[in-house]
């Protein structure tokens, strides 16, 4: 396990490398030097190349890909080419809103998926346990921001219940802070439970139909028990897999959600910096983007490993 | 001390097994033979009360009193596991493989009570009973690091912990090899207290059973002490069946039954074989009754 566990390590920092190496040839390779942006076109060329020595993007490549990435494990994301301040602490403060975001959406989408999905799956032969898999067909087929945009509508404009957007810090009013992420929660985690019952439902009834649950009744437990203690576990298999793939969407949705609710997270961020052209700040977001997507697929490779004794 | 009386059971409309009855008494082995489709898995499983879903015993099947079909589950579960244990055909499925091997033996007395301490040390000490080597190691391996002999006798021990009154055994040795079979058939031979054993292998029948009941088509056909049924059959499909399994010599075709078995609810009335008898004729359209003391038929034109 400790061996598998430096194996899997070793292969994330290698992939967050080369991430690193993607994302930073990316934005080099985009046309428009930033020294002459910062300037405009009346600028001197003295006046150019003396900033560009400012800004260090007279020097080679490599030395600048060095120069960036060796910060990030500090936290330091370079000095905005636009505003003059580091990236690294508005990347920091926007990453934390953003990760409550989608944890939370995470958490409804659990919430709802895995009690509906294994009914669902019990009473697959009646019409309430159908009813269940239809309404998640059709919850699937709604996008995140249109959900957002309906319960903003239906909560926030005609029940005047929960405010339809903006973002109060968890340090100044928790309660508020609280009412201000329930809509942003419900809209990110309807849809994605919606998918995730439908993935639920077929993992149980899978296990349901194992020899492994009639040997657990044959020893006495009932049908349920039976499910609960032996079929539970082994339907998590397959259903953390959808769990990584969707964390990622979701991290990708909550761009989205944070612009429907105003919400000051890296996807906010992200729109802002590349509506000023702030290269270096699009480059850190990105770059966290990726890191995370990697992060997830390693706690996922990681928990099947605690999961199944089957690939220690 | 079991003792199955008239039991049916039911597919919606199709009756897949019908009007069978036998008893086993204490200290018994007793072997249901026939071929797939017979309904001797599900006369099994209609006494666990594991029956697929939707399909419904009826009739009656009693343990030393105990009812067994047509209770609500509720109490059979109390039954199962303690009273009547079952080991299953295919070894390689029928543990949880995300669990330990001891966990799993363990399990089945805490189910019915006992301290979780005791179970856990009791669970080693019938791993060893089932004889397999080092049972400490064994309770702390998970299934896919035993072989299918040692996860059966793993099945063996978990039937056995709460010492049962009945030991049900489907086709327990079909997916072993040769070699693992027989010791596999001598262990349930000297642990199983009565024993009810499902196969459609006659040498293994042989070598375990005192007394055999055979089936076809969903009904008990004979039945009896199993050298007298072997030796001298008198239902015309029993004597097929031993005539197929015979070994004939060299260059001779090997003998058949004719025809093959019909799905469920495809059969005749009144005889279930007479489609495939060759002795059968008009009076094989009248049901034959389950008849003789001891050894039992069901036929019209019985053989001997």
């Amino acid at each position: 396990m400790i061996l598998y566990l430096l194996k899997r390590l070793a292969v994330l920092a290698a992939s967050i490398a080369a991430a690193g190496v993607a994302v930073f040839a990316f934005m080099a390779l985009l046309p428009g030097d930033p020294a002459e942006v910062a300037l405009g076109v009346n600028a001197t060329p003295e006046a150019v190349a003396a900033l560009r020595t400012q800004f260090g993007t007279d020097r080679p490549a490599a030395a600048q890909f060095l120069d960036w990435f060796g910060g990030l494990a500090g936290g330091d994301f370079g000095v905005s080419y636009v505003t003059s301040s580091p990236v690294g602490p508005q990347i920091g403060d926007r990453l934390g809103v953003t990760a409550v975001l989608v944890l939370g959406g995470m958490a409804v989408a659990l919430l709802i998926a895995v009690p509906l999905g294994t009914f669902a799956a019990v009473h697959h032969r009646n019409p309430l346990g159908a009813a269940i898999s239809a309404a998640s067909q059709a919850g699937i087929a709604v996008p995140a921001f249109l959900a957002g945009i309906l319960l903003v509508y239906v909560f926030a404009v005609k029940a005047q219940a929960l405010p339809s957007g903006g973002y109060v810090p968890l340090a100044d009013d928790p309660a508020e802070w609280l009412r201000g992420l329930v809509l942003p929660w419900l809209s990110l985690g309807l849809v994605q439970g919606a998918v995730l019952t439908r993935y639920v439902r077929s993992a149980v009834l899978d296990v349901m139909r194992e020899d492994y649950l009639r040997t657990a009744r044959a020893k006495g437990r009932g049908a349920l028990g039976a499910l609960w203690r032996h079929g539970l576990r082994n339907a998590s298999v397959p259903v953390v897999t959808v769990l990584g793939l969707q964390l990622a969407t979701l991290l990708v949705g909550a761009v989205v959600v944070e612009r429907v609710f105003v919400i000051p997270g890296l996807g906010d961020l992200l729109l802002n910096g590349v509506a000023a052209r702030d290269l270096l700040l699009v480059q850190g977001v990105v770059m966290v983007l990726v890191a995370a997507v990697l992060l997830i697929n390693f706690v996922v490779d990681v928990t099947y490993h605690l999961l199944d004794p089957r690939l220690r | 001390m079991l003792s199955v009386d008239g039991l049916d059971v039911h597919a919606g409309p199709v009756r897949l097994v019908r009007d069978v009855s036998f008893g086993i008494g204490p200290g018994e082995r007793v072997g249901l033979i026939g071929e797939s489709g017979s309904g001797k898995s599900l006369t099994a499983l209609s006494l666990m009360g594991l029956l697929p879903e939707g399909v419904t015993a009826s009739g009656r099947a009693t343990l030393d009193g105990d009812d067994l079909v047509g209770v609500p589950e509720r109490r059979l579960k109390r039954l199962r596991g303690r009273e009547v244990s079952m080991v299953f055909q295919e070894p390689m499925t029928a543990l949880n493989p995300l669990m330990r091997v001891g966990a799993q033996v363990a399990e089945v007395m805490t189910l019915h009570g006992r301290p979780r301490a005791e179970a856990r040390e009791r669970a080693v000490h019938l791993l060893g009973r089932v004889r397999l080597p080092r049972p400490e190691q064994i309770a702390r391996a998970y299934p896919h690091q035993l072989s299918g002999g040692q996860r059966q006798r793993v099945m063996l021990a978990i039937a056995l912990a709460n010492e049962p009154r009945l030991l049900i055994c489907d086709e327990p040795t079909t997916a072993l090899d040769v070699t693992v079979q027989k010791q596999m058939l001598e262990l349930i031979a000297e642990v199983a207290p009565a024993l009810l054993f499902i196969t459609h292998d006659l040498a293994v029948v042989a070598s375990v059973c005192e007394r055999v009941v055979v089936m076809y088509g969903g009904r008990v056909v004979e039945s009896g002490p199993i050298r007298e049924v072997f030796t001298n059959p008198r239902h015309r499909y029993t004597e097929g069946l031993l005539a197929a399994s015979r070994l004939t010599p060299r260059g001779t075709r090997l003998p058949t039954i004719k025809g093959s078995v019909p799905a469920a609810g495809g059969f005749p009335d009144g005889c279930v074989f007479r489609n495939r008898c060759p002795h059968a004729t008009e009076a094989c359209e009248q049901e034959p009754a389950l008849t003789g003391d001891g050894h039992a038929f069901a036929c019209w034109h019985p053989a001997g």
